[in-house]
Formats: structure tokens, sequence, C-alpha cells
């Protein structure tokens, strides 16, 4: 190698404390990209995997008329590689011979279900077995209510339309039984070949297919890419995403999960910006030399930007090499959490973003400082002069806005996110330069005090320039910890919030009034606390302003307009639900009624509009006066049609819903009780708060990952920086030692210099991130803003804290070593 | 780049300064470092400037050696008007015919000694670099601490490499700031013995910026600069350092 080349040499680059921390702030970049990156995209395949039960398949495809699903379209999935499964559900009487009843059919083929597990008891009193598929032909499940009811016992005969099937089992729960208080017959499961037999499908019938499939992402990608142009009104095509449970846990998670990943990159570009520019500056002396001696401007960029290159290739490999074991980790530890963990894979589409991060951030802002490194005036080797860039720092700065726009839009393709962390940055820069002219300002004439104080004053003036872009990384680095600290906490208390431990996990419906006070009884035996009562009336809508609903309904097909609706009295709407049009029921309200705002939108009615109710043989007509929206994830009853407590439903025969909390061990008590409320339906959604919960714990386990890689990058930022003026403070602490400077004295100046620092960039930082959660708050996850007073008032002595502690970290050597011996080796 | 440009065929000297002035922008007001400057240095003529700290004779040596252009007036360097070439190629004119040598040394922490002296020789693209290095520092009296980096070495033994590395491209001019400055005196005394040796042998041109009055005897020209404006001083001792 000729020395030419050795000058700066990848080896020689590495004896250079800027180098390295340059070279250490690319590889936390990358890194913690590239972990966010790959472990973001395992979680989110983890959860869809295990959100999947949800819908006993990954996709399906669900007919809204009575025309099943072409068989074209299975055909073309098995062709790509997909598993399928066929569904058909109808209601019908069943009977026994003597009683009849009626019910929910599910009729399911040998495939069901692709995707989770059903519950099943081999007679009433049996325990509770996981089986992985459906009744045989011939063969017939009911659930617990339907077996007492019709007093059926394993072996017996049921007869379903014109067929007689045997009764083999008790089906306690579907995966996909989601949560519709609606369906309030009791569920028949058969098989899908005995469909034909019962002769119940007739035209006219309202029957629903469902197709299920499952496979690989890419398969599933190309099915759907595939069926898409084909897929009528008539069709649905569902993803877990879609489903009603839960899409919005997983959008929070995954807009977490991008922010996280956006901050990381953020922090990467400071901390790069920073290294380089000091790099820059401490090479200047060293291309004035190379200057004297004749070497050129051309030759001079040539050699560094092929040692940025280099630098690049290594630390981005380094880092690609750390992040592969870190996101495998991650994913291990939120395995522990999952029934069946999904394997970890990583391919190259997820590191991308992370190369892309550390080639666009060695270029756009690693390379304009070292690009200007060529301007050095060669009169330098003589006497250090000042620089002016001033003017390069303003064209920096813009290149850095555009960039760090382009990369974060690049990477979260998210225009609200994008503008929120810009305009705080942006806020940022502005205080901070208001903030720091300030500081000098009063530095400059008040450096009163006495002893460390009036040292470290004196320290923060002399070195204002380092001091005030030190306090700019800081800041930012502390509003970007906060920021991510800030929508950690308010997205976990959401979540809690939506969910409590003891969320009512069980549903009763069909409570008769004559039976309340025995279903009350039982529950104060057994000690059980439910929700209120709901009255719950069935009536169908069959008039808008006095015309046949079915004709003038803006969604003619809609099939709240086919069934019966579960009509409800209330003088309050629930916590979760928000009055978006009208005003809520006065208290003596006799006309009014409150109305969900889709069923509203699907009928095409308004405030002012009346409905008419069919309610057994009775007409009834009321006057929309409000309009709700209903969050339907929430698992808490809710309500299309909500009617004022004197008003045109009260009187009517009702039976009650209510809701409770029923521990996994107390099962045992649902069977006593169905038992001795044959006629009551049980609805058990504790096995989907279960689920959800799951997925909320692990998102949160991966939200607390994240959030403590962040706050690790952004402590090795801090360090960096810090480090990166570090020989300068060290000569100084031994001219001060030399001069006769106390050990505490020294340490106590510095350190309270740096925490004057530190407390400073922690009051900047954490005002802008509250003004970036602020922005987010709104769009991403749907909160509101307030002030965070712990955050904000503990952020500024945390830093303050921290800082202290790294000042009095880089001023070890001079302590502990001579100060000749110092002064020698810093020469 | 066009350093083979014509040099001004009338000029029999290695630098030559009619009427530079220098100042420096200092915001709203400008600093004249520099005063109406004039002086010719023939080819292997050794010369001092002395002066007092501050009086402009750091600034005039960059001036002479092209390292910055003069506000006004005008510097032949061996015959190449500085300030008609770009800053690319005063680069090209200073790698194969200057060298320096600099009161703080200026050496490569990162480099060994031979390194250092290698360096301007394969910079400026001739052949042989290790072997000639090598020759140098016997010459300086380093050949046992070739491979020693500057912090291994003493500040006589940092100025002697710096000397070997001034003199690896043979240039036809040296540039010396302040070359004992920051040495005791027998060091000084055996660094400046070296350096005047040195130049004697290779025939070079010596442009020396000293306040060491010892030092600045020893040369064949001895200019004085005081608050910019620079004459030259008649020494009697100039037949002898010139014998």
């Amino acid at each position: 190698m000729s020395v030419t080349s050795k000058v700066i040499s990848f080896s020689q680059d590495l004896r250079e404390r800027n180098v390295k921390v340059m070279l250490l702030a690319m590889i936390i970049a990358v890194a913690t990209v590239a972990t966010i990156n790959a472990f973001a995209d395992h979680l989110q395949r983890t959860l869809m995997t295990s959100a999947s039960g949800f819908l006993a398949a990954d996709r399906q495809l669900n007919s809204r008329t009575n025309a099943p699903i072409p068989e074209a379209w299975y055909a073309e999935a098995i062709n790509q590689g997909l598993e399928v499964g066929r569904m058909v559900e109808f209601g019908t009487m069943v009977s026994n011979e003597t009683q009849f009843q009626l019910v929910a059919i599910k009729a399911v083929d040998n495939a069901y279900p692709l995707r989770g597990e059903l519950e099943w008891q081999a007679n009433l009193d049996g325990d509770r077995e996981t089986i992985t598929s459906g009744p045989k032909p011939g063969e017939v499940w009911l659930n617990p209510r339907l077996m007492r009811l019709l007093e059926l016992q394993p072996g017996d005969s049921l007869e379903v339309g014109a067929t007689t099937l045997k009764v083999s089992g008790v089906i306690v729960r579907e995966p996909d039984g989601g949560f519709r208080l609606s369906d309030l017959a009791p569920r028949v499961m058969m098989h899908i070949d005995d469909v034909a037999a019962t002769e119940v499908i007739q035209p006219g019938s309202r029957v629903r297919h469902r197709g299920l499939f499952a496979g690989n992402s890419a398969a599933l990608a190309d099915f759907e890419s595939w069926l898409e142009p084909q897929l009528t009104e008539n069709y649905r095509w569902i993803n877990v995403r879609q489903g009603e449970t839960l899409g919005e846990s997983l959008d929070k998670a995954e807009g977490f999960l991008l922010l996280g990943g956006s901050l990381a990159v953020l922090l990467a570009v400071v901390a790069i910006a920073v290294a380089s520019r000091q790099y820059a500056l401490s090479q200047r002396d060293r291309v004035a030399l190379l200057k004297t001696m004749g070497l050129t401007g051309k030759r001079i960029r040539k050699l560094y930007i092929s040692r940025l290159v280099v630098w690049g290739l290594i630390s981005t490999l380094i880092g690609l090499m750390l992040a592969i074991p870190a996101a495998w980790l991650l994913a291990s530890m939120t395995a522990q959490l999952m029934d069946q963990p999904l394997q970890f894979e990583v391919d190259f589409w997820q590191l991308w973003p992370a190369i892309l991060t550390a080639l666009v951030a060695l270029f756009a802002f690693a390379y304009p400082p070292i690009d200007r490194l060529r301007n050095t005036p060669a009169m330098r080797v003589f006497r250090s002069l000042p620089s002016n860039d001033s003017s390069a720092l303003a064209k920096d700065l813009l290149l850095a806005v555009v960039v760090i726009f382009g990369l974060l839009w690049v990477y979260v393709n998210d225009i609200v996110l994008v503008m929120a962390l810009l305009g705080a940055v942006i806020a940022l820069v502005v205080s901070l330069a208001i903030a720091g002219a300030g500081l000098i300002w009063i530095l400059r004439r008040f450096p009163a005090g006495k002893g460390s104080w009036r040292l470290a004053v004196i320290a923060l003036y002399r070195h204002r320039n380092a001091t005030l872009s030190q306090m700019s990384v800081f800041a930012m680095t502390i509003m970007l910890a906060a920021t991510l600290i800030l929508v950690r906490s308010s997205l976990l208390a959401d979540w809690q919030a939506q969910l409590p431990e003891d969320a009512p996990n069980h549903f009763l419906l069909n409570i008769a009034p004559e039976s309340v006070d025995e279903v009350e009884a039982f529950f104060n035996q057994h000690q059980i606390n439910r929700s209120p009562l709901y009255p719950i009336i069935r009536g169908r809508l069959t008039e808008i302003n006095s015309q046949p609903a079915v004709e003038v309904a803006l969604n003619k097909d809609d099939d709240e307009l086919r069934r019966e609706l579960n009509l409800t009295i209330s003088d309050s709407y629930p916590d979760d639900n928000q009055v978006i049009a009208g005003q809520w029921f006065e208290a003596d309200e006799t006309k009014g009624l409150s109305i969900e705002q889709s069923l509203a939108e699907s009928l095409g009615v308004e405030v002012g509009d009346e409905l008419g109710f069919t309610v057994g043989a009775e007409k009834i007509t009321a006057t929309i006066t409000s309009i709700r929206s209903v969050q339907w994830d929430s698992m808490r009853p809710n309500f299309f049609l909500i009617f004022p407590p004197k008003g045109a439903i009260d009187g009517l025969p009702s039976t009650s819903l209510t809701s409770f909390y029923l521990a996994e061990q107390d099962k045992q008590l649902l069977n006593d009780f169905v038992r001795q409320f044959p006629t009551i339906s049980v609805l058990e959604i504790d096995h989907i708060i279960e689920r959800i919960q799951q997925i909320i714990r692990q998102v949160t386990q991966a939200v607390e990952a994240i959030l403590v890689m962040i706050l690790l990058a952004a402590i090795a930022v801090m360090v960096a920086v810090v480090s990166a003026t570090m020989s300068e403070r060290q000569r100084e602490g031994a001219l001060l030692r030399t001069i006769g400077g106390q050990q505490r004295l020294l340490v106590r100046a510095t350190m309270l210099e740096f925490a004057l620092i530190g407390f400073l960039a922690g009051i900047l930082g954490v005002l802008a991130a509250e003004i970036a959660v602020w922005a987010l708050q709104y769009r991403m996850f749907d909160g509101e803003f307030r002030w965070h007073w712990p955050v904000v008032l503990s952020m500024p002595f945390i830093s303050a804290v921290i800082l202290a502690i790294l000042g009095r970290w880089q001023l070890t050597p001079v302590l502990t070593v001579s100060p000749m011996l110092l002064l020698r080796r810093l020469e | 780049m066009s350093t083979d440009r014509q040099p001004n065929p009338s000029n029999d000297f290695m630098i030559e300064v009619q009427n530079l002035s220098h100042s420096v922008d200092l915001g709203t007001d400008s600093l004249t470092i520099l005063q109406q400057v004039n002086l010719s240095i023939g080819k292997g003529e050794s010369a001092a400037i002395v002066g007092r700290s501050g009086s402009g004779k750091t600034t005039l040596l960059g001036l002479l050696a092209g390292l910055d252009l003069p506000t006004s007036g005008t510097v032949h360097l061996d015959g190449h008007l500085i300030s008609a070439l770009s800053e690319d190629e005063r680069a090209s004119l200073r790698s194969r015919r200057v060298g320096f040598v600099f009161q703080s040394f200026q050496l490569l922490p990162t480099l060994s000694a031979i390194e250092n002296v290698m360096l301007p020789i394969e910079l400026a693209g001739l052949p042989d670099a290790r072997s000639k290095a090598e020759g140098l520092l016997d010459r300086v009296g380093l050949a046992e601490r070739m491979q020693h980096t500057p912090r291994q070495l003493s500040g006589g033994e940092q100025q002697r490499v710096a000397i070997a590395r001034a003199f690896a491209v043979d240039p036809q001019v040296l540039f010396a700031d302040e070359p004992t400055g920051n040495l005791d005196t027998r060091t000084g005394e055996a660094i400046t013995e070296l350096l005047m040796t040195l130049n004697r042998e290779q025939g070079t041109t010596l442009v020396m910026v000293t306040h060491d009055q010892q030092l600045a005897d020893r040369c064949q020209r001895h200019f004085v600069i005081e608050a910019g404006v620079l004459h030259e001083k008649q020494s009697d001792k100039q037949t002898v350092t010139a014998a």
C-alpha cells in the first residue's frame, strides 16, 4: 500500500477519534433501522398469523347475496398454491320430532378451519377438547343451549330440513365466532356435503357463502391481485385487518413501529451529521499540509470520497450483521408469549431501508463538510484561520431538511407523520437558535458566581460554538426519545383502557323479564359482577319517512333491512360512542331515536327523518334526533338503534342483555348457568379478548424493546458527540490541573457545565417532543392533546444527570493520568 | 493544468515580488498586513526574513510559496506568475519545486518517520520513494528510527524528519517557518547546521522566517519586516556566509 493511501487509509482512520465516532454512529444507525425494520416485519407477520384464527383462515371471501362463490376462483387459488375451504351459513328450523327451534347453521367442509381451533365436548358434561376439524358428513354438533332446549344427547337424531343427522358432539367455541350480538339463534354445525339433502336452500332463502383461503403471503398476494378485478360488490374479500375486532389495534401497533423506525433514522442522521462535521474540522490541518506538498483539490476530494465509500460499506455491513441477531433476539422474546411462534426470517427487502439510510446519511450529511475540506486554505499550516462557512451551514441545513423529508417519506409514506416530525425538528432548530443566542448573551454579561460555577459558565461561553452544536444534538436526541416515550405511554394507556384485564368476556342474551330476578340471584350467589341490563326489543326496520324502507333506502341490499334488529332503551349512550349529529335525548324525550353512523349512511337518512318499525304485531315510528359513531371493536354492548326511556318502544315486550367477566378457572359455572337457564344465550368472547390481549402484550413488549433500542441509540449518540470534543476538553483539564486546579473543582465544574447543557437541551427537546406528539396524536393514535407533566418536568433533569455523568466520564483520564503525560499524549 | 506554461523568460530570479500588499477583511474594517513589498531572490540564494511576532513575516512566506494570493501586486515563483494560476495549478507547482519546514514540524502523527518522508515523493509521482526516503533519513541521522511515529521522537528528531521530508522531492526552493522556534538552543543549532548543509549540497533556494538572529546571520540575504514594511539589511557577514 502506498503511503498516500495510508495517509487516510482505513486502519489510519480507525486511530482517529472522530472517525471512530462517525463509524459508530453509522453502525448504530444501520443496526437500529435494520433491526426495527426486520423485527417490525416479523411482528406484523406474527400478528397477522396469530389473528388469522379470527377468520379461520388468512383471508375470507364472503358473498353478500345467495350466489355461491364461483368454483373457478377456488381452482385458481389451489393453482396458486393456497389451501381453500368452503363454508355456508343459513338460518332454519330444526327439530327433535317433538320440538322445533330456529337455529343458525354453519356448514363446513373437511378443510375447516384452515387457521385456529374449535372447542368441542363429547357430551354436555364432558371436558372441553381442542380440535382442528368440523363434523363428518352425516353428523351434527349443537351448542350447549340447543342441546338442552331440545333435550338431546349425543347419538340422538336431529332433523334438519329434509334430512336427519346424528348428533355427535357439543360445539362450545368456533374460531371465527366473532362478536355478533345479533346472532341470537343457537349454533348448529354440520358438514357442507349434507346441505343439499336438507333442501332448505331455496331461491330467496337467506344464505351466505364464505370461502376460506390460507397460504404464504406471496401466494395470497398473487391470488389477491388475480381476484380483485373480478370482485363485484356482491363479494367481500376480508383480511384480519378488516375483521371487526383487530384492525385498529394492529394499525396502531404498526404506526408505532413506523414511528420508532423513523425516529431511529432521524437519530442516525443527526449522529452522522455531527460526527462527520467534527471529522472534517479535525482534518483541516492535514489537508492544509497536503496542499503545501502540492496535492490538488481534485485529488483531496478523491481521497476523502473513497474513504466515505469504504466507511459506508464497512459500517453498513457491520450494522446489518448486528441487526440480524438483534431482531432475532427481539423476535424470540415475543415468541415466548405466543402459542405458535412464527419462524424468524430475514430477507433483503427488510434491510434496504437501513442501507438507504446509510447511503443517504453518508452522502447528504457526511459528504458536504468533507467535500469542503478541499477549500481549506493552505495557509492553515502556519496558523489556524477562522472558517467562514456560515453560508455553507445554511446550505447544509436546507439540504438536511429536504433529505430528511425524502428519507422519512420513503420510509413511512405518511405525510402527517413526516410533517409532524419535520415540524418539530424545525421548531426545535428555531428555538435552539433563539435560546442559543439568549444563552450566549446571558453568559457574556453574567460570568458571575465563584468556584466551580464560575468555571462552568466560563467554559460554556468559551466553547460557545461547540456548546450550541452539542446542545442542538442533545435537544434533538431528547426530542426523539421523549416523543417515543410519550407516544408509547399514551398508546399503552389507550389499549389498557380499551381492554382492561377484567373486561367483560361473556354476554348473556335473551334474558326473559321473569328470569331477571333468578339471574340476579345466581350472580350474587357466585359473587360475579355484571354490567347493567340493556332491554332488547327485536324489531324490523320497515319504513323511512312513511315509505317502504327496502325501496327508498340508499343501499337497498343492506342486511339490516332484511333481519330483525336489536332495539334498546337507554337514557345515556356508551362511553366510547360519540354523537356526531343532532342532540342526545332531552330528559322527557318521547319521539326520538339515536342511530349508528354507518347504518344512517347506508339507509341515506339524517337527523329529522322518521323511521318506522314492526315489533311483533305493533308498528311504531320515531324521528332521528341523533347520529352516533360506535366503536364496534370495543367488545362492549353496542347498538345500532337506541330509544329514550319514555320513547316509542317503551313498554313493548323485551328481553335483556348483560355482560360480565368470568375468569378461566370459573368457566365451570357456565355449565351450571346454562343448565339452570336453558333459554338464555351465552356468548363467550373470552377467547377473542384473550387473543387481543395476547397481541397487545406482544406489541407492548415490542414497543418497549424498540423504545429501549432507541434510548440506547440516543445515549450512544450523546456519547459520540461528547467524545468528539473530548481531546480538546482533556487538554484544558490537564492545563487546569497543571496550573493548580484541584480535582474536585475540575470535576464539579465539568459536571456542572454538562448538566447545564443537558438541562437546557432537555427543556427544548421535551417541548419539541410535545409538538411532535401533539401532531401525531390526532392522526395516528387518536388521542387528545394534553401536557405530559411528568415527562416534561423530569426530562430536563434526567438529561442533565446523563450529561453530567458523560462529562465526568470524559474527564477520567485527566484525573487519573499525570497532566504532563496527558498533554504529551494529546499533542 | 498548465504549470508548464511559459515562465517569464526575462527572469533569473527564483522569487520576484513587485508592489505586494496584503490585507485581511475584518468585517467592517480591513487590516493591512503587508505594504508595498518588493523583493527578489536569486536561484540558489538563501534569505532570512526577520521580524517580531505579528510583523507579517509568516504571511509573506505563505504568499511567496503561493499558499495564498496577495491583495495587490505580483509574485513570480520560478518564473510563474502566482496570481495567474488556479489553486490546483499552484498546488502542482509546489509538488515538485517547493519544500516546507514548519515551526511545529507538522508531521502526520499516524505515519512513521519514513512514511512521512515518502509522502511528498509519492504525491509528486516520483519513483523509488522508499529508498530515497531511507537515504534522506540516514542523512539527517535517523537511520535507526525510521519506523518510529512522531510521538515516539523528540522535538529535534521530529524536525529532522521534517527536514528530510522537505528535501524529499529535490525542491528548487525551500520555505522554512521558524524551523528552530520550538527547539532548545543546542538542538536548534544542530538543526540549523543540517538545514544549511543540505541547502548548500542540493543548491536549493532557501527562504526562512525567523526571529533567531544567529540563524538569520547564516543566510546570504537578510530582510527585516516591521509593521508590514520590508527592507533589506546589508549584512557584513554576507561575504563570510557566501564563501
